[in-house]
């Protein structure tokens, strides 16, 4: 009976679920009847993250590995798989990077990194679910872009162009993987108070940055989350391929 | 709980088709609903099915194009509801014709319903909205905003014209904390694209070229437009989502 039970809950995956938005997107799906599990580099935030989940009444679990690393990528889904038998969406979240540099002094290194964090991590993530989801023929996979994918920014060519890469890769994969009644969208957050993001400014700069959003204010991450989990939901099932930029209008594209 | 209890909702062009669907479906998310339809018998039709439902809806027979007529339908809005919380521009007509043989009457008629219609509507609740400091405005162009009509130029422009409308629409409104944005459907099964079929064509025949493999049916756009209208989306502004199974992505 329990196994039976647990056949039946629908699985999301979440890359980068402990992270600021992350938290709250792990919290949405909840929420919308998800099990939840959270993939992440740091165990003391998926723990954090675990801990609101099941305060929230919601089920969940983590693993926390380098999501750039094809080998433990594949494992983790697998393992995955082997324990709860599907995989109905997946949120690849997992990137970032505020490091700026200008160009003639952006290290390689730096670059790649990057490039690998947002760009690969979602790439991988994306190959280890799709051959479960193309058998059950269903599934949803939500990618993270952001406003500099369309806007670019100064000292932050890397980031700008992953995340650029990112929004044509979701539109591809779109493509492949429409005949088989998987989904696949991008959400493109614009300014959004994570702590991290809130760190890098005093608060009299961070109010200014924000009375410059039509708005008049950055995004709340459980804003982006909503925005998530409407494009796993049935609410978007005939849209595919498709950017929803939730930034309060500071980017319309 | 659901999601639009409380909330009055006006869609225009509600009578059939895509606007049906979308009065219908925030009717039953709790919406009050103003029927805002030309033709008059289509429009009560749908008011007392969505009575009928369990819902609170009133038909006004209502010319976009018109100004007196906008003015009128919001009044009623106002007097019946008193307040106005979602605005959903549906009205919209799709002739065909060559630009080389198009009719400027027919020009101005397109125009005048797709855009003129969605700008005096947009309009007439705006002192409403931004009186609220709430406010939700959704208005629907089509796939063939970004990828053109041939056969349906003026269409296609007007179309496109909501875009350019809706983002400065959103700007001016983000201020006071109402927000609109766009959907654009692709195919979809109304009977305004299968009255403009050629002989022996079918709408399903189209499904071919759509990357999920059926045209588009009026309930698909109902998510959409209840996610942009209800708390889920209040920081989506000026944002132009497609709904088109993914024929163009954007």
């Amino acid at each position: 009976m329990a196994e039976s039970a647990a056949l039946t809950r629908r699985v999301a995956v979440v890359n980068g679920g402990a992270g600021g938005i992350g938290q709250e997107v792990v919290l949405a799906l909840a929420r919308d009847g998800f099990h939840v599990v959270i993939l992440d580099v740091s165990e003391t935030a998926c723990q954090e993250a675990v801990a609101r989940l099941a305060q929230a009444g919601g089920t969940g679990e983590y693993r926390v590995l380098d999501l750039t690393r094809k080998p433990l990528v594949a494992e983790a889904f697998a393992g995955i798989r082997a324990a709860h038998g599907r995989i109905d969406a997946l949120v690849n979240l997992a990137g970032g990077t505020l490091h700026q540099h200008p160009i003639q002094e952006f290290p390689l290194a730096e670059w790649q990194r990057v490039i690998d964090v947002n760009l690969k991590a979602t790439f991988l993530c994306c190959q280890a679910v799709i051959p479960g989801m193309k058998a059950r023929g269903m599934g949803a996979i939500v990618n993270t872009a952001s406003n500099y994918g369309v806007t670019g920014g100064a000292r932050r060519t890397a980031y700008a162009a992953s995340k650029a890469a990112i929004m044509a890769f979701s539109k591809s994969l779109a493509l492949e993987l429409a005949p088989h009644g998987i989904r696949v969208n991008t959400i493109a957050p614009g300014r959004t108070a994570t702590a991290r993001v809130m760190g890098n400014y005093d608060p009299e700069e961070w109010e200014a940055k924000g009375s410059e959003i039509p708005m008049g204010r950055a995004a709340e991450p459980a804003e982006i989350a909503d925005g998530v989990a409407f494009l796993v939901s049935d609410a978007s099932g005939y849209m595919t391929g498709q950017t929803l930029h939730v930034n309060g209008g500071m980017v319309l594209p | 709980m659901n999601r639009l209890d409380g909330k009055v909702a006006i869609v225009t062009g509600a009578g059939q088709g895509i606007g049906r669907a979308i009065a219908v479906g925030m009717a039953r998310e709790g919406a009050q609903v103003i029927v805002a339809e030309r033709n008059a018998a289509t429009g009560a039709a749908v008011a007392a099915e969505i009575g009928q439902d369990g819902g609170d809806a009133l038909a006004f027979q209502t010319d976009v194009a018109a100004e007196a007529s906008v003015g009128a339908m919001v009044a009623a809005c106002l007097q019946r509801f008193g307040r106005i919380d979602v605005l959903v521009n549906n009205a919209g007509i799709f002739p065909r014709a060559s630009v080389e043989e198009m009719a400027e009457e027919e020009w101005d008629r397109v125009i005048g319903t797709n855009l003129v219609g969605t700008f005096l509507c947009s309009r007439a609740v705006a002192p409403t909205m931004i009186a609220q400091r709430a406010g939700r405005i959704v208005n629907v162009a089509s796939e063939k905003a970004l990828e053109g009509a041939a056969n349906g130029a003026h269409y296609a422009a007007s179309k496109a014209g909501i875009i350019g409308f809706t983002k400065s629409l959103a700007l001016e409104l983000a201020p006071y904390g109402a927000t609109a944005n766009v959907i654009c459907p692709g195919v979809t099964d109304t009977a305004q694209p299968r009255a403009n079929l050629a002989p022996g064509e079918r709408l399903e025949d189209r499904a071919a070229r759509i990357p999920l493999g059926r045209i588009g049916q009026p309930d698909d756009l109902v998510g959409p437009v209840l996610f942009l209208a209800s708390h889920a989306g209040r920081f989506v502004t000026g944002q132009t989502l497609l709904v088109n199974g993914g024929t163009v992505r954007w």
